[in-house]
């Protein structure tokens, strides 16, 4: 059948990129490989150009495969599936990246188009390693490539293609649509992008952490060329501002996930020890060990076996994150990783390839590896770099086993353990947060405190008494300035007991040391040259960020408790500790206190050309003695939502101080069109004279008297209309007072109206509908509506000091940089 | 004995002990009935929104009160209470993981984990309503 109207040449040309691309690296792999096993001077120049040119020609290819998935998306051919299932007409320019890369063959792309650059600036820069440092690379480049073939190998689909057809997908074949010719005419927009990752760090945080991803490799290659090619020295100087530049990237990719989630998520917070932000965060961890592990063996001779364990382990680790969120093994566990495509045998391929080899040559030439024999001094800076390192390994080890539940039922399952034993699958703790806090709040007291005090010693030995010299002024300054946070700062954080709280003293004490330390050393060990001064910058980043996660989280506050519920429940019962009460509801134009702030919800809006909703809300801080306002501002945290199925996915909206950050969200909102459908209470009648009362729910309504001059903007007089209003007062229970006038007029001296006054705040509607001359009474008509006809649903948290925390991730990468940049000028 | 050795050991005991702790940790996923017979214990149940029965969230009369009813693997129907505002498209949930204890007849839980196949894709999305 001939198909109308599609666009098969850009997806035809992406395709063939693709396999171009695959064919490519394969050649520069066997080139490279052959390259470094030649002995010839001559063959392995020959060898290396024909590498350097299959090398380039992928990176070409992949750039033009993403380029033709660029001119898909952008121009709404949705006949791809690609496009169909990522964007739709209306999506903002600025998001149609998010869309490229929120499936996996874009983000595998992404990671290609990274490999592909890095790669090209090592084949330029890293000399005699290029050889074998470029196999890594190229055979890294054949997986990433195989990921986008989309072609079946021996029966087996190997990759999924980016530029596969709506209409060939396996789900649609039997759909009749599809059967037409005209297909293509009935398909008029797209599915539209999932709205979490319509953000602007969306745009900047995958392409960061990519970047992070693919650089990790560096690290690995040269330690594994250094196995390979038994040339243990000369890779040490070459790598030591890569596993800078890798630490530095996926640290900032992690963090603006991070901010990404405080932004967009309502989790109310910035890091929720989900399985996909634990996965990226073990490598880090491991390759910041490896970092200081290859300091300490530049200086000393010692810690080199361990260095080339970390710098393996961390890639290891970077391709166990890949397959633990894309082979849809979190599936039940994790928000949000991807779905299975079938490619989970692919991607543990992809991970032996690169753990056999490495782990292999590491046992077999564990010999080889040079070492010193004499042991290290306690009073080294060697040795505790070691220490530190094997401090943050425990800590990897433990996210990753907590993490990788899925997998053990999975392993249990498979090697028929399970069903020996009769064991259940096992589930990830209850309680993950604490989970994790319980154990890592210990490491992170550890390293703050090996963070402050390793820098004061020397490499290989301090001479006696140096130490105490050095370090007794850091200590008491920053047991000083604990002793004044936690005097003024008063942190009660006792959910988890008494014993959690030392630790949470303990971590403050860490966090502030670790700063103070690094500061002094900056003016006494370094005399202030700031040129050398990028570690400790680092570090006292690194002491900011661990203090700046601390007070946030422990000084964390709730201020949308719903109290008045509270009492009505019993606050003493045994439900009252599960149930928090952590969300409000606010009737619209109603005042509600929270904390220190009175919040009115005073509307939504939406703008034309914007999906979203926006809640407006007004806070107000008065002054507790006076009641005059202090301060006054407006929230607008916003939503889609989606009209038909009455559904809404929120946004926060935050006012940022420098000392906290007031965070909200709406989490529900009322349908007012289904409300107004079913709104089916009836008017009431009542017939009074002047000083009457007539009672409702909330209060009671006084007719005052009679006005035969009514106004009211709903109104307007028109000559010849006989016009009565009633002047009524409303009372409520709370004391409030409200004046109404409904109005009742006949016009043409024959047709009879009533103008309607309500009360929003009350959702009272009072009708004046009846003159009665004789009785001298009037009749009016009350109305109740049942709920709040309109009304937020919303939660308020204050975070503390989180600045604090966002400016220590700054210091470190500014650090990192300053190291990265005093690494590479010494050569 | 070098102290290098010394120390990889003190860490191999150390990992070990949080391993093992950690373990106590783990929860397992349960039905209702094996939750019943442990009861005052927290439990994932995995299972399916009944929608034959209501599900009950009135934020006017109180914003962190939603109930609903879930069918577990064994197809036994219980009440489910979430303290806690009703999660977004909560409705189009295939499946959810739930995280808490039974209490009676009813199941009070503290998480709800659910996935829910988007409009025209077939696969699905996961969306969680954590408490902190």
């Amino acid at each position: 059948m001939k198909f109308e109207g599609e666009h098969l040449l850009p997806g035809q040309l992406g395709h063939f990129f693709a396999i171009l691309a695959f064919v490519a690296s394969i050649v520069a792999t066997v080139a490279y490989y052959n390259a470094v096993k030649v002995k010839e001077a001559a063959l392995q120049d020959s060898w290396k150009r024909l590498a350097r040119w299959a090398f380039v020609i992928q990176s070409a290819a992949v750039i033009a495969v993403f380029s033709c998935l660029c001119y898909i998306l952008n121009n709404h051919y949705f006949e791809y599936k690609y496009a169909w299932r990522n964007t739709s007409r209306d999506l903002p320019v600025q998001y149609l990246l998010s869309s490229l890369w929120s499936d996996q063959e874009g983000s595998f792309l992404l990671w290609s188009i990274w490999n592909s650059v890095l790669g090209i600036i090592l084949i330029r820069t890293s000399k005699k390693l290029e050889a074998p440092v470029m196999t890594v690379f190229s055979l890294a480049q054949v997986i990433m490539a195989s990921m986008l073939l989309g072609i079946f190998i021996l029966g087996y689909k190997v990759g999924s293609n980016p530029f596969m057809l709506l209409r060939e997908a396996a789900e649609n074949q039997a759909a009749p649509i599809f059967r037409q010719p005209d297909y293509l005419q009935h398909i008029h927009d797209g599915n539209g992008l999932n709205v979490t990752l319509q953000n602007y760090w969306m745009v900047i945080h995958p392409p960061i952490l990519f970047l992070g991803f693919a650089s990790m490799i560096i690290p690995f290659a040269f330690a594994f060329a250094a196995l390979w090619t038994r040339d243990y020295t000369s890779w040490v100087k070459p790598v030591l501002p890569w596993a800078l530049f890798a630490v530095m990237l996926l640290g900032i990719g992690i963090m603006m996930g991070a901010a990404w989630a405080y932004e967009s998520l309502n989790f109310g917070g910035y890091w929720g020890w989900d399985p996909v932000e634990n996965a990226s965060l073990v490598p880090w961890l491991t390759m910041v060990a490896g970092l200081h592990t290859l300091l300490a063996y530049k200086h000393s001779g010692h810690a080199l076996k361990s260095t080339v364990f970390f710098f393996f382990i961390s890639y290891i680790l970077i391709l166990y994150s890949s397959f633990l969120t894309k082979s849809g093994i979190l599936g039940d566990t994790s928000v949000h990783s991807f779905t299975d495509m079938g490619m989970s045998g692919q991607l543990l391929i992809s991970m032996l390839v690169f753990t056999v080899p490495s782990i292999t040559l590491l046992i077999l030439r564990r010999k080889e590896i040079p070492s010193i024999n004499k042991e290290e001094s306690t009073y080294s800076r060697e040795f505790w770099l070691f220490v530190g390192s094997l401090i943050l390994l425990i800590a990897g080890i433990q996210i990753t086993f907590t993490t990788s539940i899925p997998v053990w039922n999975k392993l249990l399952g498979l090697s028929g353990l399970k069903s020996l034993f009769k064991l259940d699958d096992l589930a990830p703790p209850s309680d993950v947060i604490f989970h994790f806090n319980k154990i890592q709040i210990w490491i992170a007291i550890v390293l703050g405190v090996l963070t402050a005090v390793v820098q004061f010693l020397k490499y290989k030995d301090t001479p006696k008494g140096m130490l105490t010299r050095k370090i007794w002024l850091p200590t008491a300054l920053a047991l000083l300035f604990t002793g004044l946070i936690a005097w003024k700062g008063t942190i009660t954080y006792l959910n988890y007991g008494a014993g959690f709280l030392t630790a949470i003293y303990l971590m403050l004490f860490a966090s502030i040391y670790a700063i103070v330390g690094n500061v002094t050393y900056i003016f006494t060990g370094l005399k202030g040259k700031m040129k050398n001064a990028g570690a400790s910058v680092a570090h006292i980043g690194f002491g900011m960020v661990l203090l700046g996660v601390l007070i946030s989280s422990s000084k964390m506050e709730v201020i949308s408790i719903d109290k008045m519920k509270m009492l009505n429940d019993g606050f003493f019962r045994k439900e009252s500790k599960q149930n928090p009460r952590e969300n409000i509801m606010l009737p619209k134009d109603v005042q509600v206190q929270m904390g220190d702030y009175h919040v009115t919800y005073v509307g939504d809006s939406i703008a034309p050309g914007d999906p979203k909703t926006y809640y407006v809300m007004r806070y107000e801080q008065k002054d507790k003695a006076t009641g005059a306002v202090k301060e006054r501002f407006t929230l607008y945290p916003d939503a889609f939502v989606n009209k038909k199925e009455n559904s809404l996915s929120s946004n926060p909206s935050s006012r940022h101080y420098l000392t906290r950050d007031i965070f909200t969200y709406v989490s529900a909102a009322p349908n007012k069109a289904e409300e107004a459908k079913a709104d089916t209470t009836q008017y009431v009648s009542h017939e009074i004279k002047q000083g009457d009362s007539v009672f409702f729910s909330k209060g009671f309504i006084v007719l005052k008297g009679l006005n035969a001059k009514p106004q009211s903007k709903n109104y307007m007089a028109q000559p010849g209309d006989l016009a009565v209003g009633a002047e009524l007062e409303v009372y409520t229970q709370t004391d409030d007072h409200f004046k109404l006038q409904p109005i009742y007029f006949i016009r043409d001296s024959s047709y009879q109206y009533s103008v309607e006054d309500t009360l929003a705040p009350l959702n009272l509607n009072v009708r004046f509908s009846k003159i009665m001359p004789a009785e001298n009474k009037i009749e009016l008509k009350v109305k109740e509506a049942a709920g709040f006809s309109d009304y937020v649903v919303m939660k308020a948290l204050v975070f503390p000091y989180i600045n604090v925390l966002w400016l220590g991730v700054i210091v470190t990468v500014i650090g990192t940089g300053m190291s990265i940049v005093q690494r590479t000028r010494k050569k | 004995m070098k102290k290098t050795n010394i120390i990889l050991l003190v860490v191999i005991a150390v990992a070990i002990g949080v391993i093992v702790t950690m373990v106590g940790d783990f929860s397992t996923y349960e039905t209702f009935a094996t939750a019943r017979e442990k009861e005052g214990k927290e439990f994932h149940v995995i299972g399916k929104l009944d929608t034959l029965q209501a599900m009950h969230y009135d934020p006017v009369k109180d914003a962190n009160l939603f109930s609903f009813y879930v069918l577990d693997k064994t197809g036994e129907t219980r009440k489910v209470v979430f303290y806690g505002a009703k999660p977004t498209d909560f409705e189009k949930a295939e499946s959810v993981v739930l995280t808490g204890k039974m209490e009676g007849n009813e199941f009070h839980c503290s998480k709800i984990l659910m996935k829910c196949p988007s409009k025209y894709k077939d696969d699905q999305v996961v969306v969680s309503n954590k408490q902190m």
